[in-house]
C-alpha cells in the first residue's frame, strides 16, 4: 500500500511538473473552464438563494389573501365581505388592506403604495422605500409630488426612509395614510384592495378557501403556499432559461476542452512513448492523464465556485441580476443571504469535473497503448 | 544472457507496404559483454535492438532472457522486465522537454514507488557520475548535445539495470564527444554492465571495448558475433 501511494505521489508530481510546462495552454483551459463553472454556479446560487429569500419573506405573509374578480379580472373588494368571511368556522381574523401601484412616467418605474392600518406619520407625510429615494434623490424632510387618479399633482413630505434590511419588499414601497391614499388613488370608501385571513388550523387552509368561494362566488382566495409555488416556478424558469442560453457556452467549452485537452499533440504522444519505453505501464500513463484532468477540472471547479459565491453574495449578483430579478426598472439593491444546496454543488461537480476528466482519459488510452518502440523509430 | 532464435519482424503484414525488418536472426548476448550491432541504415539494427530490449515484439521466433522464455509475455510483464533489466539510451536522447535534468533522470523510477528522498539522492549521484551534478536543476532544452546525452545515460542507469541498450549513441555527437561517450562505456563495462550498441560509427564499432561485433544487412546477420 505505501508503495502504491508513493507511486501515485510520483505520478502526481510528474503531472504537476508537466502541467506547468504548458502554461499558455493550461492557463487558457483553466480560465475558460473557471468561467463556465462561475456562470453555472452563479445561476444556481442566485436562483436558490432567491427562492429561499422569497420563502423567508413570505413566511410572515398572510395565510390566505382574498381578492375579488370582476369579468375575470382583479377588482376592489367590498369591506362588508370581511364580516361574511369572519362567520366561516376556523377563520380567526379578517383584515382589509388598501394598497395599489403607481406608475411614475418620468422615471418609467412602478411603485407600490400601501396604506397600513396603523400609520403614525402626520397628514401629508409619507414613508419612502430606499430604492425610490435613491432614484428620485428625495430624502427625509424633502417634498415629493405624485399625480393622483384625478390628474392633479399632490405634494407629500418624506418623514421616513424605509430601512435597508427589507429591501426585497420595500425598495419600491410608499406608505401613506389610508384616507389620503383613497383620495389620491380614487378608491371609494367601503372598498378595499384585498382581505387577509388568519386561520386557526393550517391544515384547513384549502377547505376554508373553498368555503370562501362558495360563500362569495366573485372572490378569489390565494393561499400562501400557492404564492411560494409560483415563485419557485418563476425562479426555476428564469434560472432554466439562463442555463439554456449558457448551454451554448458549455457546448463551446466541451469542443474547446476536447481540442485542447484530449487531442494529444505530437509532442505529448512522443512523451508517452518515451515514458513507456523507460518502463511506465499503460496504467501509469492513464493515471497521469487522470491526475492531469483532475487537477485542471478540480482547480477550475473550486475557483469558479468560489468566484460565483463572491459574485452572488458579496457583489449582489452584479453581472446578471437584471435578467434574473425581474423586468422592473426599479431594481432593489440587496444582498442575498448565502444559501447553498449541497445537492446543487454535487450536480455541478458531476456536470463539469467528471465529463472533463473522462474526455482527457479516453484519447490518452489510445496513445498509452502505442508500442514503445515508436520512440526508437522516431 | 539474452538469446534469440529464428527471429523475424514484419511490419504492416498483409498490406501493400509490408516489409521485413529482421529476417531469421539467431544470436546470443552474454552478460558482461559489450556487443555492437553494425550495418548501414535500414539494415535492421534498431529493430533488433528493440526486440532484444523487450520493446518490440517479434513476428516469429523466440526470446530467452536468462533462460526464461519471454516471447509471449503480456505487455505488463514486458514493461516490468524492461524497467528492471534494461536501461535505454536513444539516438535522439529522448529527454522530456520542459523538465529538469533531475526530473528526467528520476522518471523511469516513478512506477517503482520508491520513496522520494532516496530516489532523488540516487538520481543526483547518477548525474554526478557523469559530471552533470551542477546541471541537475537545468531544463533539458538548455543543455548542449553532450550534456543531454550524459543526462540520458544517467537516466538509463537509475533503476540499476544489468543491460544498457544504446541506439546510435554517437549519431548527434562530434568526434570529441563521441570519444567521451566511449569513455563512459568503458566506465560502465568496468562496473560489470552488459552493453548492447547499435551503431555505424567506426569510433564505436572499431573500439577495443567491443567484445562482440554483429554485422547486419537487409535484416539478416552476415557476421555473427565475431570476437574482438
Amino acid at each position: 500500500m505505501p508503495h502504491t501511494l508513493e507511486k501515485q505521489r510520483h505520478i502526481i508530481d510528474f503531472t504537476l511538473a508537466s502541467l506547468l510546462r504548458r502554461k499558455g495552454k493550461n492557463g487558457a483551459l483553466f480560465t475558460v473552464y473557471t468561467l463556465i463553472v462561475f456562470i453555472l454556479a452563479s445561476v444556481m446560487f442566485f436562483t436558490y438563494a432567491l427562492k429561499e429569500e422569497a420563502a423567508l419573506v413570505l413566511k410572515g405573509a398572510p395565510e390566505i389573501v382574498v381578492q375579488r374578480t370582476l369579468q375575470g379580472r382583479y377588482a376592489p373588494i367590498p369591506e362588508e365581505y370581511a364580516a361574511k368571511i369572519k362567520g366561516i368556522r376556523g377563520v380567526m381574523a379578517v383584515r382589509s388592506r388598501v394598497w395599489g401601484y403607481y406608475y411614475d412616467p418620468v422615471f418609467m418605474a412602478n411603485y407600490t403604495i400601501m396604506a397600513p392600518e396603523s400609520f403614525s406619520l402626520g397628514p401629508g407625510c409619507i414613508a419612502l422605500g430606499s430604492g425610490i429615494s435613491r432614484m428620485r434623490r428625495a430624502y427625509e424632510g424633502d417634498t415629493i409630488s405624485f399625480t393622483g387618479a384625478d390628474g392633479k399633482s399632490r405634494n407629500f413630505t418624506i418623514s421616513k426612509i424605509l430601512p435597508q434590511e427589507s429591501q426585497l419588499l420595500s425598495a419600491d414601497l410608499i406608505l401613506m395614510a389610508e384616507s389620503e391614499y383613497r383620495e389620491f388613488s380614487g378608491l371609494p370608501p367601503g372598498l378595499a384592495s384585498d382581505l387577509t385571513l388568519k386561520v386557526r388550523n393550517p391544515k384547513e387552509l384549502s377547505t376554508i378557501a373553498e368555503k370562501v368561494v362558495r360563500l362569495l362566488p366573485d372572490s378569489r382566495p390565494i393561499i400562501r403556499n400557492e404564492i411560494l409555488r409560483t415563485y419557485d416556478a418563476l425562479f426555476s424558469w428564469r434560472g432554466g432559461l439562463l442555463i439554456i442560453i449558457m448551454s451554448a457556452a458549455v457546448l463551446a467549452f466541451v469542443i474547446f476542452a476536447w481540442d485542447k485537452a484530449s487531442g494529444l499533440s505530437a509532442e505529448e504522444k512522443k512523451e508517452i512513448g518515451i515514458l513507456k519505453a523507460v518502463g511506465w505501464e499503460t496504467s501509469d500513463i492513464l493515471f497521469m492523464k487522470f491526475w492531469e484532468g483532475m487537477t485542471v477540472s478540480l482547480t477550475s471547479f473550486l475557483a469558479g465556485t468560489i468566484l460565483a459565491y463572491l459574485h452572488i453574495f458579496f457583489t449582489a449578483a452584479s453581472l446578471f441580476a437584471p435578467v434574473l430579478k425581474g423586468w422592473s426598472v426599479l431594481y432593489p439593491e440587496f444582498r442575498l443571504t448565502p444559501f447553498i444546496n449541497p445537492g446543487q454543488i454535487a450536480t455541478l461537480f458531476f456536470l463539469t469535473v467528471v465529463p472533463y476528466t473522462v474526455t482527457t482519459i479516453i484519447p490518452s488510452w489510445r496513445a498509452a497503448t502505442i508500442d514503445p518502440d515508436s520512440v526508437l523509430r522516431s | 544472457m539474452i538469446k534469440v532464435t529464428h527471429i523475424n519482424k514484419v511490419y504492416n503484414a498483409g498490406r501493400p507496404n509490408e516489409f521485413t525488418a529482421v529476417r531469421d536472426v539467431s544470436l546470443t548476448v552474454n552478460l558482461g559483454e559489450v556487443t555492437v550491432l553494425k550495418g548501414p541504415s535500414g539494415s535492421g539494427k534498431t529493430t533488433l535492438l528493440g526486440i532484444l530490449g523487450c520493446m518490440v515484439r517479434p513476428s516469429s521466433g523466440r526470446i530467452l532472457l536468462s533462460d526464461r522464455e519471454i516471447t509471449s509475455l503480456p505487455e505488463r510483464f514486458l514493461t516490468q522486465i524492461r524497467r528492471e533489466t534494461f536501461g535505454f539510451i536513444f539516438q535522439q536522447f529522448n529527454l522530456i522537454k520542459g523538465l529538469t535534468a533531475l526530473e528526467n533522470v528520476m522518471a523511469p523510477a516513478y512506477p517503482t514507488g520508491e520513496k522520494y528522498a532516496p530516489l532523488r539522492a540516487r538520481a543526483l549521484e547518477s548525474l554526478a557520475l557523469f559530471n552533470m551534478g551542477h546541471k541537475a536543476a537545468a531544463r533539458v532544452e538548455w543543455l548542449s548535445g553532450g550534456e543531454a546525452q550524459r543526462v540520458a545515460i544517467a537516466r538509463s542507469l537509475i533503476n540499476n539495470p544489468a543491460i544498457i541498450i544504446a541506439d546510435e549513441p554517437t549519431a548527434h555527437l562530434d568526434t570529441k564527444l563521441s570519444h567521451e561517450f566511449m569513455a563512459i562505456v568503458r566506465q560502465l563495462k568496468e562496473k560489470g554492465k552488459t552493453i548492447l550498441i547499435a551503431s555505424h560509427d567506426p569510433i564505436v564499432y572499431d573500439s577495443e571495448l567491443m567484445t562482440s561485433r554483429i554485422e547486419l544487412r537487409d535484416g539478416s546477420v552476415i557476421t555473427p558475433g565475431s570476437p574482438a
